[in-house]
């Protein structure tokens, strides 16, 4: 490639990179500012946003309650994302195309119609708007990431090696947890922090399904909507700090995974 | 070895089993006894369907029609897990996330044994196949040649009626490959057990088993000892599956003292038929092993003897090959011994013989 | 003699000592026994035991919602009013073709992601194409991963970020009332480019992962090839990679497409009255009280069958350029 593509590239490259930076900088300069009103300029800083952060019961209520639920829908997903990778990849059977379209559905619909839809079909199932109603529409949309992450994984998976258990007296069950959920276990670590990570940043399907506890991020958005404080820079840079933490973690397993 | 010689000695009755996969025949009609305590290789081109025999052996394929009877009782329909066979496989399929030892004590934790006695079979089993040091190292870390061995022991520690063998060579280095070919001859004499080995390379086949099952398209070509496949091979598939052989093609003639005879460029060769004997004047081929052919200046005093040019010869190491060329065009290979002058110079004509014995004479 | 030990193993009642593991017991409980012969005893019974549990799931979690919306739509009130059954009705689809009120949303969210994929494809090609080719194999897994973390603070705390840049008080007008071009300050939020600037924000690493990944498959030598054939910087970009990365085109679009048809937050946060999306009018039928459910119902029907016949359109349209190519 010739020198001036090159540079053109680096500078969109940096030029972007500082486009996703900067607002993160921004916003954890803005928790250390000393002042009741967020913006610019700062002139004199304090730890004290994230003492108030501590001590503020909705935030600590509402991360609380955004973990459960991240928890809950996460085994749900890997559970049934499992089942359905399994039972696509190693089968052959009439109407498969149509499972395995309906199991990426959630995927590509978008974000207010997929809330809306589970909005109505909890009413037709009688159930109120709250924890139960968020865990099961993050539960779902999750599903088909994890079908898909465990799939790529079993498909390098040799079929001698269930052969050779159940050779040596394995029923198919016995088969299935004694060595091909061994063999998914990085898949099926990596993929589960990014459920959890989904559902801790989901604010679309909480807020629709949500009874009277916010999650966190609907906690957030009110906040932001009914005014902003230097307190809510302070549990944003928290919270990204600490996602950001087990993103890359998570991200880092998978990749090697690819790889090896 | 055995304890006790009984009445039946037949542990796997394959009884007339045919499958298909789709349109393609795997197997017509497989009819064959094992005994037990023999080491038995189904040797084949791939397709040929001796790996779909294996399967269905191991429980992994069930048969279309037929039988499997192991040890006298039906086993046709029982699945893998309820079955007293197992089987190395091809990749050696050891499961990566348990070591040696674990891999080991896999069969022997699902057969219901308690701790104490699995540990001293592990440690019995290891002991036997040398890898006792190896016992809590990952598959990973181990090399090829032990990781073969590690499936062994793995498929051995249940103590099986019938070990399956799946081309358990083929991802081995041409030296370990020929050194295992002689452990595992010995293994299965010390352990007693009826092996049932796979592969497409005769080399192996000749070296380590009591009985050859050679197949082609599905069906069994010929069934005996080593020796009896490359001394009396019955079709010319088998004559040249197994070993080098020249093949000569002529018409039949007759047959006369026990001899058959056939007509093959103007001279009248005899040899023996130990196959089915052909009609009157069809077309029939017959095979000459290259080490069975002698050369001199002079006719020699054999019953099959033509006149050739030496074409070329090569020096091989421990033997040379010549080729010769017929007056009619024909090419034969012969086999002589390295040291010593040529027979004849390049170029120079000489006479090829070989004994009625040395012959076979094949209907097809 | 130790020969026939080494082939059979321990006889008798020793073989149990030291107690049997977890899974021996548990293949001998008669509980399993009887699960195991009901869901595994026959191939046929094995499948089913697999299949029946997944189907059911995908049924009536996956498609079932989408489906219940589509039957409510076609309701003329929903949640029922005691009393009195719903009758079958296509006035809420009626309403949306009739009344402008809904039809500048609709058409304005359609225009707006287009436009933004379209921009987003042009900010983030560049940037996968950097990454892809001019950083070296090791450091690209790192410079991607130092890219992803903003992508898991998720996107309210993105979009929080981003209002501390556009805000009066914001980082951009700061430095530009620092520097002296502007003495008051350029009211960003609430403009359909304040939208656009934090959707392109939430969107653009959907974009850059399937890029990257394109582009990282094609192999140097392809490019060396047509630099041997005497294919100028240019033609090579525009006969070699553009053509080979068409894939990840489609799949980053697609996904930046549904993503932005479908986003709520962020017009809620940054927009005014005049950037008002179908998002914001569909949640609207849900939060004032009660029966105006079937509308937004057959609005979201609309929406997605929009969004999915785009890009559906799209996909098909992208197919047919590569097989052009292929010629």
């Amino acid at each position: 490639m010739t020198r001036s593509t090159r540079l053109i590239a680096a500078f969109f490259f940096w030029a972007f990179a500082l486009y996703l930076f900067l607002p993160l900088m921004v916003m954890i300069a803005m928790s250390f500012k000393d002042s009741n009103f967020i913006g610019f300029p700062i002139r004199s800083w304090t730890a004290g946003w994230y003492a108030e952060a501590w001590r503020d019961g909705d935030f600590i209520g509402a991360t609380g309650y955004s973990m459960v639920i991240a928890v809950v829908s996460t085994a749900i997903s890997m559970v049934m994302g499992t089942w359905l990778a399994v039972l696509l990849t190693e089968r052959k059977f009439w109407g498969r195309g149509i499972v395995f379209l309906f199991t990426m559905l959630p995927a590509v619909v978008p974000g207010i119609i997929s809330a809306i839809s589970f909005r109505i079909y909890i009413r037709i199932l009688d159930m109120e708007p709250g924890m139960a109603a968020i865990i099961f529409g993050h539960a779902v949309h999750n599903v088909p990431f994890v079908a898909l992450v465990v799939a790529s994984r079993l498909r390098t998976m040799p079929k001698s090696h269930v052969e050779a258990a159940q050779d040596l007296g394995a029923d198919p069950f016995v088969a299935f947890m004694r060595v091909t959920l061994p063999f998914l276990q990085p898949a099926l670590i990596g993929g589960g922090i990014f459920c959890m990570l989904l559902s801790f940043d989901d604010f679309i399907r909480s807020f629709f399904l949500g009874g009277y506890d916010p999650t966190l991020p609907v906690l957030l958005f009110s906040k932001l909507r009914s005014g902003m404080s230097p307190e809510i820079s302070a549990i944003a840079t928290v919270v990204l700090l600490v996602t950001a933490m087990l993103g890359l973690w998570a991200e880092r397993r998978m990749r090697r995974l690819e790889r090896g | 070895m055995m304890d006790g010689t009984r009445m039946d000695d037949t542990i796997v009755h394959i009884d007339h089993v045919s499958k298909s996969f789709g349109d393609t025949v795997a197997l017509r009609e497989m009819d064959i006894k094992l005994a037990r305590g023999e080491f038995v290789t189904f040797l084949g081109p791939s397709g040929c369907g001796k790996s779909t025999t294996l399967r269905l052996l191991g429980g992994f394929e069930k048969p279309d029609t037929g039988r499997i009877l192991l040890s006298g009782q039906d086993v046709t329909r029982l699945p893998p897990n309820r079955r007293r066979v197992n089987m190395v496989f091809q990749d050696y399929a050891l499961f990566p996330h348990m070591t040696v030892g674990q891999n080991v004590a896999f069969g022997l934790e699902l057969q219901g044994m308690g701790r104490d006695a699995i540990a001293a079979r592990v440690s019995e089993i290891l002991g036997f196949l040398e890898l006792t040091p190896l016992i809590d190292r990952f598959p990973e870390q181990i090399s090829g040649g032990q990781r073969q061995r590690a499936a062994l022991a793995r498929a051995l520690a249940p103590d099986p009626d019938l070990l399956l063998l799946d081309e358990p060579l083929g991802a081995l280095d041409a030296r370990l490959r020929a050194q295992v070919q002689v452990e595992l001859k010995s293994i299965q004499r010390q352990t007693g057990k009826t092996f049932f080995f796979v592969t497409h390379d005769q080399n192996e086949a000749l070296t380590m088993s009591d009985r050859i099952v050679v197949m082609n398209h599905g069906a069994i070509q010929q069934d005996g000892t080593p020796e009896d496949l490359y001394l009396r091979p019955v079709n010319r598939f088998v004559a040249e599956f197994i070993g080098e052989t020249n093949i000569v093609e002529g018409t039949w003639l007759g047959q006369e003292g026990g001899l058959g005879r056939m007509s093959w460029q103007g001279a009248t060769l005899t040899g023996r038929v130990p196959g089915a004997t052909p009609a009157p004047d069809a077309e029939v081929a017959a095979s000459v092993r290259l080490e069975d052919i002698r050369l001199s200046p002079d006719r020699p005093e054999l019953e099959n003897a033509v006149e050739a040019t030496l074409a070329s010869s090569l020096f091989k190491g421990n033997h040379r090959i010549h080729e010769l060329r017929t007056a009619a065009g024909a090419r034969l290979l012969a086999m002589g011994g390295q040291g010593g002058p040529l027979p004849v110079a390049e170029g120079e004509t000489l006479w090829a013989a070989w004994p009625a014995e040395a012959m076979t004479i094949l209907a097809d | 003699m130790t020969e026939i030990d080494a082939a059979r193993g321990p006889a008798g009642p020793e073989r149990n000592a030291g107690g049997v593991s977890v899974w021996a017991r548990l293949a001998r409980s008669p509980a399993y026994r009887g699960l195991a012969t009901l869901t595994m005893s026959t191939p046929r019974r094995q499948f089913w035991a697999l299949a029946v549990l997944p189907i059911l799931w995908v049924v009536f979690t996956h498609f079932a919602p989408l489906v219940q919306m589509l039957r409510v739509s076609l309701l003329d009130a929903y949640p029922p009013t005691i009393g009195k059954d719903p009758e079958f009705s296509v006035e809420h689809y009626r309403v949306f073709f009739e009344d402008q009120l809904f039809f500048a949303p609709y058409m304005r969210t359609l225009i707006f992601s287009t436009t933004l994929t379209f921009c987003t494809l042009l900010i983030v090609y560049p940037v996968a194409y950097f990454l892809a080719r001019h950083v070296r194999r090791d450091r690209q897994i790192l410079f991607l991963l130092l890219l992803l973390i903003p992508f898991w603070a998720g996107e309210i705390i993105r979009s929080f970020a981003m209002m501390l840049v556009l805000g009066n008080n914001g980082a951009i007008n700061i430095v530009l009332r620092w520097v002296g071009l502007i003495d008051r300050p350029i009211p960003f939020m609430y403009t359909p480019f304040a939208v656009s600037v934090a959707i392109i924000y939430l969107t653009s690493l959907y974009m850059l992962l399937p890029l990257y990944s394109a582009l990282e498959k094609i192999p140097q030598n392809y490019l060396e090839a047509g630099a041997d054939l005497g294919a100028g910087a240019w033609t090579r970009f525009w006969r070699i990679t553009l053509p080979l990365s068409l894939d990840g085109i489609a799949a980053g679009c697609t996904l930046v497409f549904l993503i932005s048809t479908g986003v709520y937050a962020i017009p809620v946060l940054f927009g005014g009255p005049n950037t008002t999306t179908f998002a914001e009018t569909i949640a609207g039928f849900f939060h004032v009280a009660g029966d105006r459910w079937p509308t937004g119902a057959a609005f979201s029907i609309i929406m997605l069958l929009t969004a999915l016949a785009v890009t559906g359109v799209f996909n098909r349209g992208i197919r047919a350029l590569q097989k052009d190519k292929h010629r």
